[in-house]
C-alpha cells in the first residue's frame, strides 16, 4: 500500500440552508490518481476548495501525511500544488517569469529556482517560449504553463480542476501523458473532470460525488458494477417494440432508463438481460459494458437534469 | 483572533511576495507611469499656482501670509497622497482581481487572503510615496523659479508622510474593490468619495468649519490631516498637532477598513 498522502473524513460544507458537501470521505496516496466525478452542481469544486485551503469545512477533518491540515496549514500548503480550471496566469510576465514569481510565492524557497524553471520549460515543451508573453501560447500551451506552474515548487500532492477542459483532442492527450508522467514520478493527484474516458483512463480510483454525498468510490471498474450493474443495452429509434421493452424494464424496478437521441439505454442485471432475450425474440439491440457516460446520465437522471 | 491575524499580516513575508510581484509590474513600465505625477502638478501651478493665483490675495497661514501657489504645492502632497494609492486600489486592483485572476492564482500557493489586501495596500501606499516624490521635485523646481515659497528640505519627508496615510488610503478603496459589481460602478467611490474628499480636505482651499460637529470630523480626515502637515512642514518647518492629527486618522482609517477589506475580498474571491 503507498503512503497516505491526503486523508478526509466527514467533510461538510453548507452555503445557507443548502448543504452542498455532505460528510465526504476521501484519500489519495502517493503515485496514484483519484478522480472526482459527478454531475454539475454535485458539489465537487467545493470539495476541492476545502482540500486546497481556499474556504474551511463546517465539519469534518483534512490531514496531510498525517497532520491536521488547520493546525499546521502553511507547512502543509508548501506541499500541495493546485491548477484550477480558469486560466490565472500572470500576464503581466513572460512564461518563465510566470514560474519564478510563483515560486517566489512560497517558503522554504524552491531549491536551484533557476534549473527548476529550465527543467520544467523542457519538459512542458516550452522553452521555445520562455521569453514570450503567455498571451501567444494556443489553449493547449497554456494548459501546460498551468500545470507546470503548479508544480513549480515540487508539490506533494497535485489538484488539478477539470485540466483538459475546452482543449482539442490532440492536446487533451498530451495533458493526459503528462498527468501519468508526474503520477509515475509518485505525486498523488487529485482529478476533477466530466470527460468520463479521462476519468476512466487516468484514474486508479474514483470517487462518484451525488448532491454532495459519495455514491461510489473504488476503482473505476468497480464503480461502475456498483452503480449500474453488468451490462447496458440500447435498443435503436427504429426498434417497433421499443416502447414495450422500455416499460418490461421499468416494472422490472430498472430505475434508470435513459433517451438518448431517440435511442433506449438501460443498465441491465445478467439475470435480466437473460429474460429479455427470451421475451422479445424479433426486437433487435446492442448489449455493451456500462461505462462512465452510462454512470453520469444515470446521476444526471436522478438529479432531475437529465429528462 | 482572524481580526488580529488579518492586521498583523502586514508583516508577513507573504505579504511583501505579493507587493514584490506588483513592483516588479511597476517596474516594466516605470517610464509611462511616472508622466502623470511629474505632468499634473505642472499644470496645476501654471492654471492655479501662475493663472488663476494672480487673481488671488495672498492668504493668512497660521499667522503667515503666504502667496496661492504655496498654499496649492501642500495641497498638491496630499491630493497625490490620497488619489495615488485609492486609485490604484481601486482599479488597478480590480483588474488583477477580476480581468487577471491574478489573486486567484496568488491564493493557490502559500499566500493567504490577509497578505493579497495587505500586499495591495502596501502597493498602493508605496505608489503613493513614488508620486508624492516626482511631485516633490516639481515643487523644488517651482520653488527655485520663485513661483512658491517653501521649506525645500521638508520636502524629503513628503513621501514617508503619504507612505502612513497612503496605506488607510489604499485599504479603504479596497473595500470598494471587493462589492462593485462591475468596473464602471467605480463611478461612485470615485465621484460620490474620492473626488469630494480631495477637494473638501484644505487642499486647493482652506476650509474653515464654523459647526463643532463639521470641525471634528474634519479632524477625523486623513486627507485634511496630510495637507495640513504638509502645509505646516512647508511654510513653518512645523506640523504642529497635525502629525499626531495624521497619525491618528490614520489608525483610526486604515484598521476597521482592512478587517472590512479581507472579510469583502474574502466573501468575493473565495465566496466564503
Amino acid at each position: 500500500m503507498t503512503t497516505a498522502i491526503l486523508e478526509a473524513r466527514g467533510l461538510t460544507k453548507s452555503y445557507g440552508n443548502q448543504v452542498v458537501v455532505d460528510h465526504l470521505d476521501l484519500s489519495c496516496h502517493r503515485g496514484t490518481v483519484l478522480g472526482l466525478l459527478g454531475p454539475n452542481g454535485a458539489g465537487k469544486t467545493t470539495t476541492l476548495r476545502m482540500l486546497y485551503g481556499f474556504v474551511p469545512p463546517d465539519d469534518g477533518s483534512i490531514h496531510y501525511s498525517g497532520k491536521p491540515f488547520d493546525e499546521n496549514r502553511a507547512e502543509i500548503k508548501r506541499s500541495i500544488g493546485v491548477c484550477t480550471q480558469e486560466d490565472s496566469l500572470d500576464y503581466d510576465f513572460t512564461v518563465a517569469q510566470n514560474l519564478l514569481i510563483y515560486a517566489s510565492y512560497f517558503r522554504p524557497r524552491v531549491a536551484d529556482l533557476e534549473g527548476r524553471v529550465a527543467e520544467l520549460l523542457e519538459r512542458f515543451d516550452l522553452t521555445a517560449y520562455a521569453d514570450a508573453s503567455p498571451r501567444v501560447l494556443s489553449g493547449g500551451f497554456v494548459r501546460r504553463l498551468l500545470i507546470a506552474r503548479s508544480i513549480v515548487h515540487r508539490p506533494s500532492i497535485l489538484f488539478l480542476d477539470e485540466p483538459t477542459t475546452g482543449l482539442d483532442p490532440s492536446a487533451r492527450l498530451d495533458v493526459w501523458e503528462l498527468i501519468d508522467s508526474m503520477r509515475a514520478e509518485g505525486l498523488a493527484i487529485v482529478l476533477t473532470t466530466h470527460y468520463m474516458d479521462e476519468a476512466e483512463r487516468l484514474s486508479d480510483e474514483l470517487l462518484v460525488i451525488h448532491e454532495g454525498r459519495s455514491v461510489a468510490h473504488g476503482e473505476p471498474h468497480h464503480v461502475i458494477d456498483t452503480v449500474l450493474g453488468d451490462h447496458v443495452i440500447i435498443v435503436p429509434r427504429g426498434e417497433p417494440a421499443r416502447e414495450e421493452i422500455a416499460a418490461w424494464l421499468h416494472a422490472r424496478g430498472a430505475e434508470q432508463v435513459a433517451t438518448v437521441l431517440g435511442e433506449l439505454r438501460v443498465p441491465v442485471s445478467k439475470e435480466d438481460l437473460v429474460e429479455l432475450g427470451a421475451r422479445f425474440t424479433d426486437a433487435t439491440w446492442q448489449v455493451r459494458p456500462p461505462n462512465l457516460d452510462d454512470l453520469f446520465i444515470a446521476l444526471a437522471r436522478r438529479n432531475g437534469r437529465f429528462e | 483572533m482572524s481580526g488580529l491575524r488579518s492586521l498583523t499580516a502586514v508583516a508577513d513575508w507573504r505579504s511583501w511576495a505579493v507587493f514584490r510581484r506588483n513592483a516588479l509590474v511597476f517596474l516594466r513600465n516605470w517610464r509611462t507611469a511616472v508622466i502623470p505625477p511629474a505632468m499634473e502638478p505642472v499644470f496645476f501651478f501654471v492654471a492655479f499656482g501662475i493663472g488663476f493665483g494672480g487673481y488671488i490675495d495672498d492668504i493668512a497661514y497660521r499667522g503667515v501670509d503666504i502667496n496661492y501657489a504655496t498654499y496649492v504645492a501642500a495641497g498638491l502632497i496630499a491630493y497625490t497622497g490620497f488619489g495615488t494609492p485609492y486609485y490604484e486600489a481601486l482599479y488597478s486592483a480590480y483588474v488583477r482581481m477580476f480581468y487577471q485572476k491574478t489573486w486567484d492564482g496568488i491564493l493557490a500557493t502559500q499566500v493567504e487572503l490577509p497578505s493579497v489586501v495587505w500586499g495591495e495596500i502596501l502597493w498602493g501606499a508605496v505608489r503613493g510615496m513614488v508620486n508624492i516624490s516626482i511631485v516633490s521635485l516639481v515643487i523644488t523646481v517651482f520653488d527655485l523659479l520663485g513661483v512658491v515659497d517653501v521649506n525645500v528640505r521638508f520636502l524629503v519627508l513628503m513621501p514617508l508622510l503619504g507612505f502612513i496615510a497612503g496605506c488607510a488610503f489604499a485599504s479603504f478603496a479596497l473595500i470598494f474593490t471587493a462589492i462593485v459589481p462591475a468596473i464602471d460602478h467605480m463611478n461612485y467611490p470615485v465621484f460620490l468619495i474620492g473626488w469630494p474628499l480631495s477637494l473638501v480636505s484644505n487642499t486647493f482651499f482652506p476650509i474653515e468649519p464654523q459647526s463643532p460637529v463639521l470641525w471634528g470630523l474634519m479632524q477625523l480626515n486623513p486627507v485634511y490631516q496630510l495637507a495640513e502637515c504638509a502645509r505646516g512642514l512647508l511654510v513653518l518647518g512645523n506640523p504642529g498637532t497635525h502629525l499626531i492629527g495624521l497619525l491618528g486618522s490614520t489608525a483610526l482609517l486604515l484598521i476597521p477598513s482592512t478587517l472590512l477589506s479581507v472579510r469583502l475580498t474574502r466573501l468575493r474571491v473565495l465566496g466564503d
